[in-house]
């Protein structure tokens, strides 16, 4: 199976602070891999520097064998990132911003495809066409799970996707992440929920004031640490009780 | 549809939202109106005012040459301004009262609703008859007012009394105003002359091209300032509202060049910048319009003195104005980097308004010719001053100043450019300056100095 995404020693620093420290992974394609750990533990970092917007300081990262710090427009073709709390153009509709973003992939017939898709994963009626300001936030999110995924990325990075939803919401963003891995689709993403990680990751990364303290499957963790939960086996690689 | 025109399309349509438009045309139909009210008031300024005339009946002077009394020579005064003797009789109002009985004179004065009075001395007949020198009196009433329409000025009222000086003189030495006119000025004023880029032209003083050519460019750096200070606001409460939706960073990571993402909001926001300035114009030539209308009494035409702008000066002038609405998107660009969100982003752009505000009070007072070695230095080194001075200059055949302004800004341009697109690749544009490894040095050192 090939390699979809790998870090080798990576570090990130901010000044005299260290917030990544010398982390190697890898996720393999077609894999739905989860980073879970609490505030301020490096995942929106270590996502940052997937996604090319924030330089290595150390280390490398690679994307389907493409380096991000050396082939950066490169990666950008293969990656589709979903920031934490992320908006979108509030002044526009669902449409106009999802075709938006599909003409800088795609043009004529090939783009207005892509724009289809994107309107069938949001599944949002006739709504798709009211302006973004009027969306809730579960609204929101699923038009911007549809921008990520329309585009058919080889690699789509989810930071915090349900982080603030209620329960309905939260359960059908986890069915179309779900539907998405299925279709294929190689997913790295960070969560506080560890019911949801549980549920959907193939596998899991612990991360602790930027350490990559462990990785495997949900179930062998549980195995490992003696645990029936991930939150339990969380808790104790952390403070080690 | 190419990347580029992608962008421009989403930040053109972000830009000319319907609250900035209104605003826009508000503020325009604003100046308009105030325009036209300065106008108005401009006008009423310029007419002849009301003058109330006391103690001048008994005072008549008569001679061989005829009779003389202020109350006639005023009406006359009026009716030379092209007032018909009913209409004249309206301004000038006879009213009781002497230079000994102020209260009286007040009183008529408000009766007649007048701000100015003229009151003859109780000797001025006597004095004159006894060839000593008489006095008249000025009244004036203070009523508060606005800078243009008011109170009477003093200018008016020496007007006046060199009016009757003249009339009475000739009463005095005959009909004969040559007479007249000789003992009290002997001396003639010759043609006037001046020399014009090495040309003597007839009749026009310095002051008077001064004048005219103010009247001219004065409208320059306010324009300019307006633009600058509104494309400035523009791109860079666009970065502050990118940055607090996170639509930035999901702009970042599409694939994208970070030269063209520059690009399109620098050319979006200076198209929209160009199309509000351009409404400015429009409001702000109806507003200082009426103001030059007011100072304008020398009817200049320029090119009659070579003073005249080619085809090309004026080609001059827009990559000019075009080049410092580059420069100022650059630092725009820089600056709106550093914002974290859309209010943060409003602070920013108050760098870029001293900037702008700089050169336009300098050009507008001193201007570049009459400036200093220091100021000089100042208005060269500031990009925005170079297409408010580029008029002035060309019209004195200073074409270097105008290159080497474009050639300056050119590079500040590229260089502002550039140094965004280094900051658009860097860390800052999502961590901010707080995650900045300068910053976190400064803090750690101010941290060490308080230990």
């Amino acid at each position: 199976m090939v390699d979809a995404l790998v870090l080798k020693d990576v570090r990130k620093s901010y000044g005299q602070r260290e917030a990544v420290h010398g982390v190697s992974l890898t996720v393999r394609e077609g894999e739905v891999f989860g980073l879970i750990g609490h505030n301020g533990a490096g995942k929106t970092t270590m996502l940052r520097m997937i996604s090319t917007i924030l330089t290595i300081t150390s280390g490398t990262i690679e994307v389907y064998g493409k380096d991000v710090a050396k082939e950066p427009d490169e990666v950008r073709q293969l990656i589709s990132y979903l920031p934490e709390d992320a908006g979108a153009y509030k002044d526009m509709t669902g449409r106009r911003y999802l075709t938006f973003i599909a003409n800088f992939f795609r043009s004529g017939k090939e783009r207005d495809a892509m724009v289809q898709k994107g309107i069938d994963i949001a599944d949002l009626g006739d709504r798709i066409d009211s302006r973004i300001d009027t969306y809730s936030k579960g609204m929101m999110r699923r038009l911007l799970i549809a921008r990520a995924i329309m585009t058919s990325p080889k690699l789509a990075i989810l930071d915090e996707v349900t982080s603030g939803l209620d329960v309905i919401n939260a359960y059908e963003i986890r069915e179309i992440i779900r539907q998405i891995a299925d279709s294929g689709v190689t997913i790295i993403m960070s969560s506080h929920n560890m019911f949801e990680v549980d549920m959907v990751c193939d596998r899991v990364g612990m991360v602790d004031q930027g350490n990559l303290i462990d990785v495997g499957t949900p179930d062998e963790l549980k195995r490992k640490y003696g645990k029936s939960t991930l939150e339990e086996v969380f808790v104790t690689a952390v403070k080690g009780a | 549809m190419s990347d580029l025109t992608n962008i421009i399309r989403k930040e053109v349509k972000e830009l000319l939202s319907p609250g900035s438009v209104i605003s826009v045309v508000v503020m325009v139909i604003l100046f308009a109106c105030i325009g036209n009210l300065i106008s108005d008031e401009v006008e009423k300024s310029i007419e002849m005012p009301v003058v109330c005339v006391a103690n001048w009946e008994g005072q008549e002077i008569t001679t061989e040459y005829g009779s003389w009394n202020a109350y006639d020579a005023l009406i006359d005064i009026y009716v030379d301004s092209d007032m018909t003797l009913d209409e004249a009789k309206k301004y000038v109002i006879s009213i009781e009262g002497s230079a000994d009985d102020e209260d009286t004179l007040l009183k008529e004065m408000e009766k007649a609703d007048a701000s100015f009075a003229l009151v003859l001395s109780d000797e001025f007949a006597s004095d004159i008859a006894g060839e000593k020198r008489a006095t008249i009196y000025q009244y004036h009433i203070y009523m508060p007012s606005g800078m243009i329409s008011g109170t009477v000025s003093s200018s008016v009222s020496s007007f006046m009394i060199d009016k009757l000086n003249d009339s009475l003189s000739t009463v005095l030495l005959g009909p004969d105003k040559a007479e007249a006119k000789f003992l009290t000025t002997p001396i003639e004023k010759g043609n006037t002359r001046t020399f014009i880029n090495g040309d003597a032209y007839g009749d026009v003083t310095p002051a008077d091209i001064s004048n005219a050519l103010s009247n001219q460019t004065m409208l320059i750096p306010i324009i300019i300032m307006i633009i600058i200070m509104m494309v400035g606001s523009i791109v860079i409460s666009s970065m502050g509202s990118e940055k607090e939706n996170k639509t930035l960073e999901t702009l970042l990571t599409l694939p994208i060049k970070r030269t063209t993402i520059v690009t399109g909001k620098i050319i979006a926001a200076a198209v929209i910048g160009l199309l509000f300035g351009l409404a400015y114009m429009v409001g702000m030539r109806l507003y200082i319009g009426s103001l030059t209308s007011m100072a304008d009494t020398s009817n200049i035409n320029l090119e009659d003195y070579g003073l005249q702008l080619t085809l090309a000066d004026y080609g001059l002038i827009t990559l000019s104005m075009f080049l410092a609405i580059a420069c100022a998107l650059g630092i725009c660009m820089i600056l709106g980097a550093f914002a974290k969100n859309y209010r943060s982003a409003q602070t920013m752009t108050m760098p870029l308004s001293i900037l702008a505000m700089i050169p336009m009070f300098i050009t507008m007072f001193s201007g570049w010719y009459g400036s200093n070695l220091l100021i000089k230095v100042l208005l060269f080194v500031i990009p925005f001053s170079h297409p408010m001075m580029a008029m002035e200059a060309l019209l004195n055949d200073d074409i270097t100043l105008v290159l080497s302004g474009i050639a300056y800004m050119a590079l500040f341009a590229v260089a502002s450019i550039f140094i965004t697109v280094r900051l658009y690749k860097s860390d800052l544009l999502v961590t901010g300056l707080s995650q900045n490894k300068y910053m976190s040095k400064l803090k750690l050192g101010k941290r060490r100095q308080e230990e």
